[in-house]
């Protein structure tokens, strides 16, 4: 006997055994249909005697544990049901005889055998035969189950008569020497007379009998059987003999205290209401057979124990003592090498019975003691069958991590090495069993919350074997689900030798078959949630970025007020600033347009050793119809923050959600919804964007300089040109605007504005006449308009105090004054003659005025203006502008009258142009380029 | 002395596991590991008899082939595992209690400290040289 049938338990002990063969060829499914029913006849009762007999099936036992069916009867084949088909007469001999052979290998045990043929036809279908049904076909068998119960019934006949012939022995006759295969050659030449040999003979005999009396269904028999045996045995020390009598005890104790079984759910036990019921009855008609019949206790020196009846309580074992006497048993058992299997057995059924009594540390000692009974040289699948035993009784008892550890073991003994074909799926399919033993789920929803709390070494080795387990079984879809989950889940617990390993393999496995985001469904159900990839790179904030100045659409004023009314009847409340915890849910108070680009920044940075490509980055929104544009990143190792610019394109109009962005790192895309994220920064998600407007283009025909010298003035313009004039000079300006958006561009309104107002401006400094440019309205996009702005300056350059000072101080001289502009190179040499004191390069002596203004195109279109929305573009113009004449020298000469003076100035032209000279007196002087004249005119003296 | 030492916390996660340096650290995970199984069997065993005033040591938990688990549980469910190897007879179930002490007492000091975090693994260099000084001195 060397294979344990790990299912049993200890109720099994009251079964009878019967097998279910097929003879011949029977295709499997019908074979198994028809088993089913069979075996659904797990208990009868019997009418005569109220008794219920319950019946084990089996379509495979081996013959050898056939042997000890004398040891425990419930080991023993009583009964053998074959299968056959046959479809013609001819083959009906050949059947037959098969089906002998098949009761020979049983032979010796059976008390009764059945042959059902299927598809049999004819004349001999026609006979009448007891031990063969005859059936058309597999689907036409509807009383095959009533066959069952006959032959049941025959069963507990012979059953009953073995009982009643071995209690019912008479005195003198010799009562023959049980004993199981191994035992035999060990009784050769002993002397069979001596009262130890025969107290040997009556204590096995009495232990048999006990048996016997527990599968007909009479529990109290039993229990005194086994009584007297255990005392017969334990006076000759037998001790194998004595385990099985003690086993036999608890058996009978346990059927009686636990009618409900032990086996759980793989128990053939019906848990009827009759069944019940008869817990408490069962007994009762087993005594009264023994009031009926007592020659069955009085004969034969085995006396009837007659106070079965009242010794009731006494005979049944209480639960604490079944488990010392399950103890005694098994180490009894264990004094025998080839009991192995029966010592594991009991082990199994005496944890079966702890875990119903719920002593769980009790039965890990038997569990531990079951682990170590050396069965000989196993193999393998019995090793795999042995551990997942030991894992299901693990379980049993609740030792969750010790039944995921042996679960564990029995997965990598399917694929040994030593095995020729590794069994990678019920290895797969095992590991994925441990998982709740590890407290490992394979959602990562489940660890996104703080810092993960577990045993990371031990979690991450299974994760490995699984990935290792799916890759074997060739289904590298699993193992880059497998390996996405190991690498975003145990990232801060990986070295950085295998962070590399671990990525380097998921790249191998996306190469085959890329990661996705599709929930994975194992065939026995279980479903392997995506696994997105947060942590690579880790996002530690997010910001929707407002539109470029020049793009922001602005609310007409008009419409401003209405708006604001809706929101809220008070001016302010105080209520909102609690609000403030759902920022994330926070409308921005900025706009996007539909149709422009919109930028989400985001700011980054990578964990991993090396760096990190990270491919196909874009944003995922809700709302409103959104053209992501991706963007592909390069991330340096372990890099600090790093803004990452996200882009795309609203198509309609409404309130747009940022809800997380997607990537594809490794070759696994990952959607990353940003509730899931801890720790990330936002500013709000939802911002909304407004109908399409028209955009603008905008270019000069003076040359652009760099933007505004002042940019604190907040509105700064998008661009500007910057233009030299001399005084009184004009420019024309001219501005072409090209609508590049794809809505029609249907009003622009252009203001001016200027932005250094310290300067006396004589006139206009910017004209336009926009009726041109307004005609060719609407504009449709891609056409331009020209706009013509005339530049003119005319600014005061007389006054200058610096100038007057200059004068008075020289008032007396006779010499002229020279008066030289510093930066201009041609007069530089004259400054050697300037009095000292007036240094060339002092700043007051820059004569350049700057002019600045801000020129703004108020333009709006199509739906968006429907909606009240307008866009600014604004142009700063920058004119230096330069005295276009300088007086260089100041003398006065005496005139005719000492009431008056000649004044003499020199007056030097500093442009490249013509120009006239007008003064009061009209005498208009022209100057050529760079020409000085001297002009005179008479002053009074003052 | 022990050949592995582990704190594990109340939501039964390692706080701390330490094993000598020249055997398989990962078996040591699992022993530890399983052997929370016993220990939470016996504590909802002793809970239902004596809440007030139990034995913080748990005993033996289980001998495997090579090793012996003892556990012992804080107040606040925190646990003490240490494997010694099973061929060290030298070592009696007092010295065992002494160890376990001697842990407690470190754990405690590490509780103190206000810079650590409940929860937190444990990465208290004072700690760690209380439990090298109970460990089996790697040769």
């Amino acid at each position: 006997m060397s294979i344990p049938d790990y299912m049993q338990c200890a109720e099994d002990h009251q079964t009878v055994l019967v097998v279910v063969q097929p003879v011949g060829i029977v295709p499997e499914e019908e074979f198994f249909r028809i088993y089913k029913r069979i075996a659904s006849i797990n208990q009868v009762s019997i009418r005569d005697s109220q008794r219920l007999l319950y019946i084990r099936y089996r379509h495979h036992y081996p013959p050898e544990n056939n042997e000890w069916g004398d040891f425990q009867t419930h080991r023993k084949v009583v009964g053998l049901i074959a299968v056959t088909t046959c479809n013609s007469a001819k083959e009906w001999p050949q059947t037959s005889e098969r089906f002998h052979g098949q009761k020979e290998v049983f032979g010796p045990t059976l008390y009764d055998s059945r042959l059902l043929v299927f598809g049999l036809q004819g004349e001999i279908a026609e006979q009448a035969r007891t031990d063969v049904a005859f059936y058309s076909s597999y689907d036409k068998c509807e009383d095959v189950e009533k066959r069952v119960e006959d032959f049941v019934e025959s069963i507990f006949i012979v059953l009953e008569s073995k009982r009643l012939d071995r209690a019912t022995d008479k005195s003198g006759d010799k009562i023959p020497l049980l004993c199981v295969p191994f035992e035999k050659k060990d009784f050769v030449g002993l002397d069979t007379d001596s009262r130890h040999y025969k107290k040997r003979c009556q204590g096995r005999m009495r232990k048999h009998v006990g048996d016997l009396c527990l599968q007909a269904g009479m529990l109290q028999d039993a229990l005194v059987h086994y009584h007297m045996a255990v005392e017969l045995l334990r006076s000759v020390n037998d001790f194998l003999w004595l385990g099985a009598a003690l086993e036999g005890l608890c058996s009978a104790s346990v059927i009686y205290h636990y009618p409900g079984g032990t086996a759980g759910k793989s128990g053939g036990r019906k848990p009827s209401v009759s069944q019940a019921a008869d817990a408490g009855k069962r007994h009762r008609p087993g005594a009264q057979e023994v009031l009926i019949d007592p020659g069955a206790l009085t004969t034969n020196g085995i006396s009837a124990d007659t106070s079965s009846e009242i010794g009731r309580a006494k005979n049944c074992l209480s639960p604490e003592d079944i488990i010392e006497k399950y103890k005694e048993a098994i180490s009894y058992y264990g004094k025998y090498k080839n009991a192995g299997v029966i010592e594991l057995e009991a082990c199994v059924k005496a944890v079966r019975v702890l875990a119903i009594q719920k002593r769980a540390m009790e039965a890990s000692e038997f569990l531990q003691n079951a682990v170590y009974i050396n069965l000989g040289q196993l193999s393998e699948e019995e090793k795999i069958q042995r551990y997942s035993i030991l894992s299901e009784l693990y379980d049993l008892i609740g030792f969750h991590r010790k039944s995921a550890f042996f679960k564990r073991v029995a997965a990598m003994q399917c694929v040994a090495p030593t095995i020729a074909e590794p069994g990678w799926r019920a290895c797969y399919k095992l590991l994925l069993e441990t998982l709740p033993g590890y407290s490992l789920s394979l959602d990562p929803k489940d660890f996104c919350k703080g810092t993960h709390r577990g045993w990371a070494a031990v979690q991450m080795r299974l994760l490995h074997e699984l990935v290792y387990a799916s890759r074997r079984m060739g289904n590298p879809g699993l193992s880059v689900r497998h390996l996405s989950f190991l690498l975003q889940t145990m990232l801060d617990f990986l070295s950085d030798q295998e962070k590399k390993e671990v990525t380097q393999s998921l790249e191998n496995y996306t190469s085959k078959c890329p990661g996705g985001m599709e929930v994975i469904a194992l065939p026995d159900g279980l479903k392997l949630p995506p696994v997105p990839f947060t942590k690579l790179p880790i996002v530690k904030s997010v910001k929707l970025l407002n539109l470029p100045v020049s793009l922001r659409p602005r609310k007409l004023k008009g419409l401003l007020g209405q708006n604001m009314a809706t929101k809220s009847p008070f001016i302010y409340s105080p209520i909102i600033i609690h609000n403030r915890g759902e920022e994330r849910c926070k409308k921005i108070d900025f706009q996007w347009v539909q149709g422009d680009v919109c930028e989400v920044q985001l700011m980054v940075y990578n964990p991993m050793p090396f760096e990190l490509r990270v491919e196909n980055m874009g944003l995922l929104t809700s709302g409103v119809e959104f053209e992501s544009l991706p963007a592909a990143l390069s991330l340096p190792a372990e890099s600090g923050l790093y803004p990452v610019t996200l882009v795309g394109v609203p198509r309609t109009a409404g309130n747009i959600t940022v809800n997380g962005y997607h990537t594809s790192v490794f070759g696994v895309m990952s959607d990353c919804m940003l509730d899931g994220l801890p720790g990330v920064k936002t500013s709000g998600c939802v911002v909304e964007v407004v109908p399409a407007l028209p955009r603008l283009q905008l270019s000069t025909s003076l040359p652009r300089s760099a933007n505004s010298r002042q940019p604190s003035s907040g509105e700064e313009p998008s661009s500007s040109v910057s233009v030299q004039l001399f005084n009184g000079e004009s420019q024309q300006l001219l501005v072409t605007l090209e609508n590049i958006a794809s809505e029609p561009l249907e009003t622009l309104e252009v203001t001016s504005k200027m932005v250094n107002t310290k300067e006396k401006v004589f006139g206009e400094f910017l004209t336009w006449d926009l009726d041109g440019a307004l005609s060719q309205l609407p504009l449709k996009p891609g056409q331009t308009v020209v706009l013509t702005v005339n530049i003119k300056v005319k600014l005061d350059f007389s006054g200058q105090e610096n100038l007057f000072q200059d004068l008075n101080d020289d008032g007396i001289s006779v010499t002229g004054l020279p008066i030289s502009s510093p930066l201009r190179q041609v007069l530089k040499p004259r400054a050697e003659n300037k009095p000292m004191g007036t240094e060339s390069g002092k700043p007051e002596y820059n004569q350049v005025k700057m002019l600045e203004a801000v020129l703004h195109f108020k333009y709006s279109g199509g739906q968006g203006q429907v909606e009240g929305y307008y866009r600014e573009l604004s142009l700063g113009v920058h004119v230096d502008v330069e005295p276009s004449v300088f007086f260089t020298r100041v003398s006065t000469l005496p005139a005719t009258s000492t009431r008056q003076c000649h004044l003499l100035l020199d007056v030097f032209n500093a442009t490249e142009h013509e120009l006239t000279v007008s003064a009061r007196n009209n005498q208009d002087v022209v100057l050529h380029a760079s020409e000085c004249q001297r002009r005179g005119g008479e002053r009074e003296a003052m | 002395m022990a050949v592995c030492i582990a704190v594990v916390a109340k939501e039964n996660y390692p706080l701390y596991i330490r094993s000598v340096p020249s055997e398989n650290e990962l078996k040591f995970h699992y022993t530890v590991h399983t052997s929370l199984d016993v220990v939470e069997e016996k504590v909802s065993a002793v809970g239902k008899v004596l809440v007030d005033q139990r034995e913080l040591y748990l005993g033996l938990l289980y001998p495997t082939e090579d090793y012996k688990v003892y556990g012992y549980v804080t107040n606040s469910k925190v646990k003490f595992v240490i494997v010694v190897e099973s061929s060290n007879t030298s070592l009696r179930d007092n010295e065992i209690r002494s160890m376990f002490r001697k842990l407690h007492n470190s754990f405690t000091d590490v509780m103190c400290n206000p810079f650590y975090n409940p929860g937190d693994l444990i990465q208290s260099k004072a700690f760690d040289s209380v439990v090298s000084s109970m460990m089996v001195q790697a040769c």
